[in-house]
């Protein structure tokens, strides 16, 4: 690989306008395609930072920085448009975290890579309202998040307290929601307001291995540990009056609970197991990529389809797991006003994947096209009318929910058409890290970070109070410059603000 | 397909008939003529029975003519398409004998008839005392009236039918939906027609959709939930839960 100093890779990467920018083919070895961008002013900085620092001689070992990434994805067999970095956008594993990519399903070639999808499979955020508003909750707001800690077990080695034995589990990976719905765990409407009515229909529980199933089924309905948490929000301001009607929010300061959590250890080890496979179809196929990490099989090989089969079993994992700690937290509710969840109009609003891969339609070069849409720390967001998303949702688009950092904003918006024609239906999914766990470790104390949450008036439950300072919000990026540069670049359109009175975490 | 037709119009030996040769073809339209249609001037006739030569052709284009045949790519084509006319023939000769096996003539034939006497189909719906009549009661139930009274006539029925049932007048609020309004007119379609009116028209059909798709939902949740009423069975226990580190 050529060795460049900083202005010399800047000589590949061009701003086309205030908000996006284009990584020119050569900026990596080997690109089909071009990659692509979007920052404002403050997130531009971060981003070139980090390849200044990755240029700087002795710099080695580590992610390779978020623009290397995207590039190197773009090298990727199969890839048509344009690798495509989001606002969020930072380093992960093979893929960065904010980085879409989709693959043509016509063209035998193209890859499937658990990279792409990230190891917390079908991680996402779901959003229920309520009927009830600020002044209601305030005077209990201490123990209805003490209600909610003890109904929903966080932290890492947490079990949850739905009782479940290896055949429920193997029902549940099959069925996805429609296990919480038979069972009577949920609501028919909650599915209607799920990113694929909560069941990937490929799921195949044969193709996963013992170890994930030991280590999932213990979990089923705890939220974890990391940058989960379940939240209890007020609406702090409505961009979008009509949007957020449709949705059932009618005023400021309207409580929500937002629920942000994936499939655990199970969809960890799925993609563990996976990558191991995918080397082996590497060398068997030739297939080359620049990055170790991108480790990839055809999508038609039997490797690939098994990943995908074991992918959409663990996205069912995910959903049955939010759809647990949605019962959860209507139970919660409920004891606390003394009135049943439905009196309480406790909705779900919307439920979105924020790290999948999915088979979906887009027009490529004027021509519709059968792609594999990868996914990691991005949100799907398709536009008012799309045939994929609910009825209620037909003349708003798709609700993007993206949450924030502890102790921060959380917004939803919605899908756009120029966010389809640009990046495929997709937009960010959140903050985005700005320090890496160890470095947030040694620059933040933990009692600082709680007292600052207290002082803003925000009740807290952790389960291990030593590892908050990784998710302090000096730790992200400010999730409101990832949601207004998406907003002005017009590949989502933001609805409503929400803002955390009580947060319980891992 | 060639070959089913001739077969139904019993054709000696249809099943190894091939229209791609020209004698076949020629003998085909040949035995058409003096077997089905029996229509060609006995000139015509004669020309198309010297099926060897060589102005078969001009013979045969007089032929279809006579049938009005639109002009098509190849013979064979046209040769099909006279097919389909005999066959068009055959049917309507024997309409009554298709008719009996219908299915609406089956399920008649094993209940015992009962001729009702619906005094609607000596109604004359093109009578202006029919059309302002209707219109009246289109007044009287505030709908606006359509130019064909009969189109008025089943709105009519529609808001009577939902709206004037003894439930729906004693309960209205189980009824009639109060939604909220929505401003669809600065709703985006979707797409441009790059004409007023025909988007307006879009518009409406899109909301007539998303509604028709609302009431599906609707109906498919109801069914989920009388499934539940079976199934569903949620349980906790605490003592399963363990908070980790």
């Amino acid at each position: 690989m050529v060795v460049r100093n900083y202005n010399q890779e800047l000589e590949y990467l061009e701003k086309i306008n205030s908000y996006c920018w284009k990584i020119k083919k050569g900026f990596q070895p080997n690109m089909n395609v071009e990659g692509v961008f979007y920052v404002n002013q403050t997130l531009e900085k971060l981003m070139l930072d980090e390849l200044r620092n990755a240029c700087r001689p002795g710099m080695v070992g580590g992610f390779l920085p978020g623009v290397k990434q995207i590039a190197n994805v773009a090298a990727l067999p199969g890839i048509v448009g344009r690798s495509v970095g989001l606002p969020d956008i930072h380093s992960g594993y093979g893929f960065a975290i904010g980085n879409m990519a989709a693959f043509d399903m016509g063209d035998p070639n193209s890859v499937v890579s658990p990279g792409g999808v990230g190891f917390d499979i079908n991680c996402g955020v779901r959003l229920l309202r309520t009927n009830l508003f600020e002044q209601d909750v305030l005077p209990v707001k201490e123990q209805l998040a003490q209600s909610l800690f003890d109904h929903i077990p966080v932290g890492v080695g947490s079990k949850g307290i739905i009782p479940m034995n290896s055949k429920d589990l193997e029902e549940a990976l099959e069925m996805g929601m429609d296990w919480s719905l038979r069972e009577g765990y949920i609501w028919a409407e909650d599915k209607e307001h799920c990113e694929e009515y909560g069941r990937m229909l490929n799921a195949d529980p044969s193709k996963v291995s013992m170890r994930a199933k030991k280590r999932g089924l213990p979990q089923l309905g705890t939220l974890g540990a990391g940058n989960h948490y379940a939240e209890i929000q007020v609406v702090d301001e409505i961009y979008d009056k009509w949007a957020a009607c449709k949705m059932g929010i009618e005023e400021v300061g309207q409580v929500c609970v937002m629920i942000h959590s994936g499939s655990r250890g199970f969809g960890h080890q799925v993609a563990t197991d996976a990558l191991v496979q995918m080397e082996k179809a590497m060398k068997r196929d030739n297939i080359e990529t620049n990055d170790r990490q991108l480790a990839c099989a055809r999508i038609n090989s039997v490797e690939g389809q098994d990943y995908l089969k074991s992918m959409a079993a663990a996205a069912n994992f995910a959903w049955v797991n939010r759809s647990s700690m949605t019962f959860l937290s209507r139970q919660a509710f409920a004891k606390q006003f003394r009135v049943t969840p439905d009196d309480l109009d406790m909705h779900v609003i919307y439920d979105v994947s924020h790290n999948i891969a999915k088979v979906e339609e887009h027009i490529v070069d004027g021509k519709q096209k059968t792609l594999l849409v990868h996914r990691k720390g991005s949100t799907r967001a398709f536009p008012p009318h799309h045939p994929l998303i609910p009825v209620d949702y037909q003349l708003t688009g798709q609700p993007v929910l993206i949450g924030g950092t502890m102790g921060t904003c959380s917004y939803v918006m919605t899908g756009t058409e120029q966010g389809m024609l640009e990046t495929f239906g997709s937009t960010c999914h959140g903050a985005g890290r700005a320090l890496s766990r160890a470095k947030s470790r040694r620059n933040i104390e933990y009692t600082e970070v709680l007292r600052r949450l207290e002082d803003m008036g925000i009740s807290i439950r952790v389960a291990s109070p030593k590892l908050v300072m990784e998710e302090a919000p000096e730790s992200y990026k400010n999730v409101t410059d990832v949601v207004n540069t998406c907003h002005a670049a017009g590949i989502s359109k933001k609805a409503i603000k929400l803002r955390p009175i009580a947060v319980i975490k891992g | 397909m060639s070959k089913r037709l001739l077969a139904a119009l019993e054709y000696p030996n249809a099943d190894n008939i091939n229209l791609a040769e020209e004698k076949t073809l020629r003998n085909v339209v040949v035995w058409l003529e003096l077997n089905k249609f029996q229509r060609a001037k006995q000139s015509t006739l004669n020309g198309l029975k010297n099926v060897s030569s060589k102005d078969w052709t001009i013979h045969f284009d007089d032929y279809k003519e006579c049938f009005g045949c639109p002009p098509l790519s190849s013979q064979v084509e046209e040769v099909h398409w006279l097919l389909g006319q005999a066959i068009q023939n055959e049917t309507s000769k024997n309409r009554n004998v298709y008719l009996k096996h219908a299915v609406e003539n089956i399920k008649t034939s094993n209940v015992p008839s009962v001729v009702a006497e619906n005094p609607l189909d000596k109604l004359d719906f093109r009578s202006t005392e029919f059309g302002n009549r209707v219109n009246q009661l289109a007044k009287t139930l505030k709908i606006v009236p359509y130019p064909d009274p009969l189109v008025t006539l089943q709105a009519v029925r529609k808001v009577i039918c939902t709206r004037l049932t003894p439930d729906c007048v004693e309960h209205p609020d189980k009824y009639i939906v109060t939604g909220t309004p929505y401003p669809f007119q600065d709703a985006d379609l979707g797409f441009d027609l790059h004409d007023k009116v025909l988007n307006q028209a879009a518009k409406v059909l899109r909301m007539l959709y998303i509604h028709d798709l609302r009431d599906l939902q609707t109906k498919a949740n109801e069914l989920i939930v009388a499934v539940q009423n079976v199934t569903a069975n949620p349980k906790t226990d605490t003592k399963l839960g363990q908070v980790g580190r």
